[in-house]
């Protein structure tokens, strides 16, 4: 998949708010890609628009979704659930429980993703459903696919939601903040599970998380966001090794983590722009220590560092 | 060796439920030195925003003695309590709900310090406001701000800001930095660590985020359903977890480093419900180690001789 300039906007009762404004990214086949970046910045709005599950405020104003030789964004909404939602592309949210039906049994709710999904007879569907589950590693899957999800913790509910996208299939899977409302120890099973189906199937995933310590578990390109726009695309281990943006380094270097001393650790002065009026030229330069006249004036735009390492910023 | 500031024995606090009594505290034993800070670490649902509700009685406990500065203050009415509020602060997760949207900068942070009658006269409370500000690395037009313009991380130190107005031994900080974006959460916990060298504070911190409690605790515990499972010096419990709910918690933090990876997990199944927590050892049916002996008996919580205490019969 590869976007090009993609720029959307969400009309308020403050006015517009650009809040995609040229998002460039390129995301490899076989590859998790990670997306991070702060509250606001736009990470969760790329995720929508591929889905094509944009407000009714939200305009595209601009830009294209290349996604296996055709632009996602010039298919009709009934084009987009009919051939790419869930079969082709599938999407797993950050709260688990408000994703699932609570009426329905686990078996219910997969059989009719499967149903919409893969046409596949009737009696391979509890196969499938039973591989899986199997592949989440949930214990006991058989009996387990008839509990309610309320029945269900959690960690597993998540598990649940992954099992029903692996169900139908997909090349690409985009996933937001799927464990920040999970305990750590939760977490790490749930990111145990990631790393398998990696190794055994071949399964793309943009990643969407502000949080770079599961991003250096499991991503191996990183895009990082702020204020709309994709500052640097880099390899994860040049995302902790070798950052290039004084944005990326600061982000870098203030997480809880990389330091256990809090003199080590860096503060980014003043806080995320607000997008409805955005600091013009570079989005970062009120907050950049390195800044340059020509950064207040002129937005910078990507630039190739070395093989899949890209910036945007005028120092570079 | 300071002085104990607060500490609590055998706490316990249970709530009634349908399923039957839910142990959310059950039989905590601690000792807060003075001037030092503390951080308690526990998954959901261990307990740890109960436990220090119940030491600034704000719920009453089930069984258990709680002592600050030396005095006994678990049958304190609501009225004595009062005097020892302005002794005990408190900051919250959330700084955009711990805020009144309807009052300024001005009316949060004076609030306390006219309650507790610290004000010294009616101009100085203005001055005292706009110190406190500046300790917090704000400006004076903040003061007639209301909650909704300003930033979270300006909230968050309003919110520092207005407990540390009356001058507190203690604060208890539940969360502070888990509503905030990393790139201001540095600024906050570098401010609280000022404040607190510089007013010999005693902090209580409770997070289920073990890299935050690793920055800023000199002391360290760790709770799993309803009990400290383990109480050390930070550096010891970091290099050496000796109970096994610590050991597999510290395994499965992912830590922001490309040559770390999370190897094995340690820690399998889920957190069972405190209505009925299992006999004997309540972390007996995840623990790699258990044998018979911890299916019947409850562990002690034993000190040892490297200084912490741990509550494990492999010890």
């Amino acid at each position: 998949m590869r976007i090009e300039d993609l720029q959307v906007a969400f009309s308020t009762e403050e006015g517009p708010v650009e809040a995609l404004d040229g998002v460039e990214l390129t995301i490899h086949q076989g590859t998790f890609h990670g997306l991070i970046g702060e509250t606001g910045c736009g990470k969760s709005v790329t995720g929508q628009t591929i889905m094509g599950l944009l407000d009714n405020n939200a305009r595209i104003k601009k830009g294209r979704i290349m996604y296996r030789e055709q632009d996602l964004l010039k298919l009709s909404s009934r084009q987009m659930e009919r051939q790419i939602r869930g079969n082709e592309i599938a999407m797993i949210f950050q709260d688990p429980g408000s994703s699932l039906n609570p009426l329905f049994t686990i078996k219910n709710q997969i059989e009719e993703a499967i149903k919409m999904y893969r046409p596949v007879p009737r009696e391979r569907r509890e196969g499938l459903i039973l591989e899986a589950l199997q592949q989440v590693k949930l214990p006991d899957a058989r009996n387990l696919m008839h509990r309610y999800p309320h029945q269900l913790s959690g960690g597993m509910k998540q598990r649940v939601m992954i099992a029903m996208m692996l169900a139908c299939n997909p090349r690409l899977l985009i996933a937001d903040e799927p464990t920040t409302a999970l305990d750590v120890s939760i977490q790490a099973q749930f990111i145990k599970v990631l790393k398998d189906l990696k190794d055994n199937l071949d399964l793309t995933i943009l990643y969407i998380t502000h949080d770079l310590a599961v991003i250096s578990e499991l991503c191996d390109y990183v895009s990082v966001m702020y204020a709309g726009r994709i500052v640097e695309n880099l390899s994860m281990y040049d995302l902790f090794r070798d950052p290039c943006h004084p944005y990326t380094e600061k982000l870098v270097n203030s997480v809880l983590g990389v330091s256990t001393r809090l003199d080590q650790l860096e503060e980014i002065p003043g806080s995320v722009p607000r997008l409805i009026n955005p600091p013009p030229g570079c989005r970062f330069h009120p907050r950049c220590s390195e800044v340059l006249p020509v950064c207040s004036q002129e937005v910078p735009l990507l630039k190739e560092v070395k093989g899949l390492h890209s910036v945007a910023c005028h120092r570079r | 060796m300071g002085s104990t500031l607060l500490e609590v024995r055998n706490l316990k606090k249970h709530f009634p439920s349908t399923a039957g009594w839910v142990k959310a505290v059950d039989g905590i034993d601690l000792k807060i030195e003075k001037g030092k800070s503390f951080g308690l670490v526990g998954e959901s649902g261990c307990g740890k925003s109960t436990l220090i509700r119940v030491m600034l009685k704000l719920l009453e406990p089930t069984a258990g003695q709680i002592f600050f500065d030396g005095q006994e203050i678990t049958g304190y009415s609501f009225k004595e309590m009062r005097a020892l509020r302005k002794e005990m602060g408190m900051v919250f997760q959330d700084p955009h709900l711990a805020l009144n949207p309807r009052m300024t900068v001005f009316d949060i942070i004076s609030r306390p310090l006219k309650i507790h009658g610290l004000a010294r006269k009616k101009g100085d409370l203005t001055v005292q406001v706009v110190e406190l500000l500046q300790s917090m690395g704000l400006q004076t037009e903040h003061m007639i701000r209301f909650p909704h313009e300003l930033s979270g991380g300006q909230k968050q130190r309003i919110g520092v800001a207005r407990a540390l107005a009356v001058e507190p031994q203690l604060i208890f900080l539940d969360e502070p930095t888990s509503a905030l974006d990393v790139s201001v959460q540095t600024k906050i916990l570098k401010l609280l660590e000022k404040a607190r060298q510089e007013r010999d504070l005693t902090f209580f911190f409770i997070s289920h985020d073990i890299n935050l409690i690793r920055v800023v605790a000199d002391i360290m515990g760790v709770m799993y359903l309803g009990k400290i499972v383990e109480i050390g010096p930070k550096e010891l419990l970091l290099d050496d977890p000796h109970h096994p709910y610590t050991r597999g918690l510290f395994s499965a933090v992912p830590e922001p480093d490309p040559d770390h990876s999370i190897t094995e997990i340690q820690l399998t199944g889920e957190v069972p419900s405190p209505v009925n927590p299992p006999p004997g050892c309540n972390f007996n049916p995840r623990c790699p180690h258990a044998d018979d002996r911890c299916r019947v008996e409850e562990p002690e919580f034993r000190e040892l001789a490297d200084g912490r205490r741990v509550a494990c019969h492999l010890y």
